[in-house]
This record gives structure tokens, C-alpha cells and sequence, in this order.
């Protein structure tokens, strides 16, 4: 037990910044992600064909292939691309084209929990807003958007909780975040302890998200009837 | 001239099937227009026409004077966006479901429009808002949200804020068909007391006794078409046409 204890307090600085990397990914995705999103989803209903055919194609792309995939491309891939072009500029380091490829990624997802959001309000409120001399983006802005905001917390959320655990993913391209510092711990001391430790980081930072949440939603529930 | 609606030989077909067939509706100032008739003879239909909701295939529409739509050579051409905004805020309508913005208090969904779209001083207009939510008697529902409301209670917010705009004309649109019995009547008493001070309204609706009483004009649609219209009386004591006859019989 003793040992049990030894170790943990051994192995707790480098999960820690193990943490604070899986934190910093995580933070910088759902920064830029979730506006990132809201374009994408405004495309995909506007009534201008080639801005929704771009849009319905990056959603199409982001979403049909594997985020690991993606890492990789965006990762090696572009630095194969930037060495035989010689285009620097494409080449990334491991975290800024981890956290690339994951807003990437999650704008798509977003994009279309926003978009089914935005179609699930009522077209009185369109015809409403007309009829008091709202513009079509003010109508957007002003009326529909504002009331997409509680439908779209929970699917939001959960995205946000699937991203926690994503992240996890970087350790292929060698991003030191919490699950790699953990695996890299159990393969030098032959101890699996510092998987157990992980796995609860994740918990707590997911049930800290879990309460965020919960208290978002209650905030904008205030109008809780929808006023049809 | 003096009319507020001018609305000549509208003609639209859905899909092929006409919706309006050579409909034509004048409303003066002041004047207080009922249209009857049963679902899917139109009426909602040119009411929505008139504020641009709908599009016509030929005809000419009018609010003020002014041209909102014109045909020539057998199309309707409509007058620019900007010019369409403008226009149509010289209406206000009154929608049967209501369709209040959920995400604002029954004050910001009166004020929201004056100050937003028409850029009146939000001072003043608020004050105005309150005195339209006396009249219609909610002044003490300022703060609540719709969610919050009866239907009834909805429906003299959504009046409240079409009044605010200040309109030529008000539409209402089948304004207490989503009502149950029992708040219907405080919503027909804030339009009857809005007909009493001489606002210019056209109301579809289901009503008839409530047509009767507050309409000078009452309009019977059938098949896309004006089939009859004249003084309340006129039409509901000596129905002029089979069709009046029939619908009259089975909707009383």
C-alpha cells in the first residue's frame, strides 16, 4: 500500500503535465470549434449553391474519415507536402497540428448540431421577423440563433465530453498528453498504476464538464415553454 | 384614392392548383374588413400576399398608395428588397399561432422591432410598450417570457407588438384559432376595442358573430375567389349565393 502510495506521488508531476497539455488541446479546440462551427452551419442553408456545396463537402470529409486519419495528414502529411513543395508554411509542429486537425474536426461535428438546431425553429418566427422588418441575417441573428442556444447545449455538451476523451488520441504523433505520460510510465516501470491514474483525471475533468453544463442549460432554460 | 390596400386581380396557383383567381380587395382608411370562407378557399392566403409572406404570379398590390408588386407584361415584378421592408412595415400582422420570439421578455417582443428595425429612441418606445400592455391589459407581464403565457395572453402580446409598430393596417390572421374557448374572448375584445377607435384591420377568421359585429364589410371567399361581399348583414341575413348559403349553414 505503501508503495501504491510512493508511486503515485512519483508519478503525479509528470501526469500532471500530461494534464495540463490534454487541457490545453482540449481548451484551444472548443475556442475555435465552436465559432468555426457556426459558418459552416450557415452555409450549409444558404441559399448561395457554391458556399453550401463547400460547406456539405467539408462537413462530408471531416466527418467520413477517422480523426486519427486526419492527424496524420495533417501532421506528416503536410510536412511530406511542405518538403518536396518546399511550401514551410504547411509544415506543423505535433500540438499546433494536433490542435488543427482536432478544431477542424470538431467544427464539422458542431456545424451540424447548430445546423439541426437552427432548422428545428418554427417558421412562424421567420414570417414574424419579416413582417417587422427584419433582414434575413438579422432574423438569423437577432431571432433564430438566440433560440437554438438551450436546444443545442446538450448535443453541444456531449461533443464536448467525446472531445475530452479524443484527445487522447495525439499520443500517436507523439503529443505528451495525459494518456501517453501514462503509458509511457507503464511501459518503463512495468506498473499500470499510471493507466488507473489517467483514467481518473478524465473522470473528474469530464464531471467537472458534466456540471458546467448542467448549470449552462439551467441558465437558458429560463424560458423553459417554447413560445410557438 | 384614400385606400390603404390596394390589391387588384391577384392571381397565384400552388403547384398548379390555383389559390387565388382574380381576387380583388380595396380597404379604406379606417375601414374594418372581415374575410370568411372555409379552409383552403384563400383567404389566409391573400391576407399573406399583402405583406409579402406569399408572392403572387400577376396582379398589382399597393399599401399607401404605394406599389409593392406590379404586372407587366403578364409577370409580377416585385420592387426591390430594401423597398419591399419598408413597405410591409405599413402593415403589422397578427398570426394565428402567435409565433412570439421565446428568447424575449413580452416587453423586448414589443420593443424589439421600433428599435432594432426602425430606430426609434428606446426610451420612448418602451413607454410606449407599456402602454400597449395596459391596453391590452397584461402591463403586469412585462418581464415574462412567452413560454410563461396563456394562449390568450400570447395572442394580445403578439397585438400588442404589431400595434407598437404603428401600421396602416392591421392583419389578423385567423387570431383565435389556436385559442381555447375560454380565452377567446379576451382576445376578441382587444380587437373589438381596436375596431371601436378606428383602426384599419383586416381579419380572417372563423368567427362569424365576431365578423358581424365588428366588420363594415364582410368578404366570402370560395375556390380561390370573392364570391360575395357586402355589409355584415347583407351577407349573414340574405346570403346572395348557394355557396354563402351552405357555408353559413354549416359553420352556425
Amino acid at each position: 500500500m505503501t508503495s501504491f502510495f510512493d508511486y503515485t506521488v512519483t508519478l503525479g508531476p509528470a501526469l500532471l503535465n500530461g494534464l495540463v497539455e490534454t487541457l490545453k488541446l482540449f481548451g484551444l479546440t472548443l475556442l475555435l470549434a465552436v465559432p468555426l462551427g457556426l459558418p459552416i452551419a450557415l452555409g450549409n442553408i444558404s441559399r448561395f449553391p457554391p458556399f453550401q456545396l463547400l460547406c456539405k463537402l467539408y462537413v462530408w470529409v471531416f466527418r467520413g474519415t477517422p480523426l486519427m486519419l486526419q492527424l496524420f495528414f495533417f501532421y506528416y502529411g503536410l510536412g511530406i507536402i511542405a518538403n518536396n513543395t518546399g511550401w514551410l508554411f504547411l509544415r506543423f509542429d505535433r500540438f499546433p497540428a494536433a490542435v488543427l486537425t482536432f478544431t477542424l474536426n470538431y467544427a464539422a461535428y458542431f456545424s451540424e448540431i447548430y445546423r439541426a438546431g437552427i432548422q428545428s425553429i418554427d417558421r412562424g418566427q421567420y414570417e414574424a421577423a419579416k413582417t417587422l422588418g427584419f433582414t434575413r441575417g438579422q432574423t438569423m441573428f437577432q431571432i433564430i440563433i438566440p433560440q437554438t442556444i438551450r436546444r443545442i447545449i446538450p448535443p453541444v455538451s456531449n461533443e464536448t465530453i467525446t472531445l475530452v476523451k479524443d484527445t487522447a488520441l495525439v499520443n500517436v504523433i507523439a503529443v505528451p498528453e495525459l494518456l501517453k505520460v501514462a503509458k509511457d510510465a507503464a511501459n518503463r516501470d512495468s506498473n499500470t498504476l499510471g493507466y488507473l491514474l489517467a483514467a481518473l483525471a478524465y473522470l473528474i475533468v469530464t464531471l467537472i464538464l458534466t456540471m458546467l453544463y448542467r448549470r449552462l442549460e439551467r441558465r437558458f432554460s429560463r424560458h423553459e415553454q417554447e413560445a410557438v | 384614392m384614400g385606400y390603404i390596400v390596394e390589391m387588384e386581380n391577384i392571381t397565384k396557383t400552388y403547384a398548379g392548383v390555383p389559390a387565388l383567381d382574380d381576387v380583388t380587395l380595396r380597404v379604406k382608411s379606417g375601414e374594418q374588413v372581415a374575410i370568411i370562407g372555409s379552409s383552403g378557399s384563400g383567404k389566409s392566403t391573400l391576407l399573406r400576399c399583402l405583406n409579402h409572406l406569399e408572392l403572387i404570379d400577376s396582379g398589382r398590390v399597393a399599401i399607401d398608395g404605394e406599389p409593392l408588386v406590379e404586372t407587366e407584361g403578364g409577370r409580377a415584378r416585385y420592387r426591390k428588397d430594401a423597398e419591399i421592408r419598408r413597405l410591409i412595415l405599413h402593415t403589422a400582422m397578427v398570426f394565428q399561432h402567435f409565433n412570439l420570439f421565446g428568447h424575449l421578455t413580452c416587453l423586448e417582443n414589443i420593443t424589439i422591432a421600433p428599435i432594432r428595425i426602425k430606430k426609434e429612441p428606446a426610451a420612448e418606445v418602451r413607454a410606449r410598450a407599456m402602454e400597449l400592455l395596459r391596453v391590452v391589459g397584461l402591463e403586469h407581464k412585462a418581464g415574462a417570457y412567452p413560454g410563461q403565457l396563456s394562449g390568450g395572453q400570447k395572442q394580445r402580446i403578439a397585438i400588442a407588438r404589431a400595434l407598437a409598430m404603428r401600421p396602416s393596417v392591421l392583419l389578423f390572421d385567423e387570431p383565435t384559432s389556436a385559442l381555447d374557448p375560454e380565452v377567446t374572448g379576451e382576445v376578441l375584445r382587444v380587437i373589438r376595442e381596436l375596431a371601436a377607435a378606428g383602426h384599419t384591420m383586416v381579419l380572417v377568421t372563423h368567427e362569424m358573430g365576431f365578423a358581424r359585429e365588428v366588420a363594415e364589410r364582410v368578404i366570402f371567399m370560395d375556390m380561390a375567389r370573392i364570391v360575395e361581399e357586402g355589409p355584415p348583414e347583407q351577407l349573414f341575413d340574405n346570403p346572395g349565393s348557394d355557396r354563402l348559403r351552405t357555408f353559413l349553414q354549416a359553420v352556425i
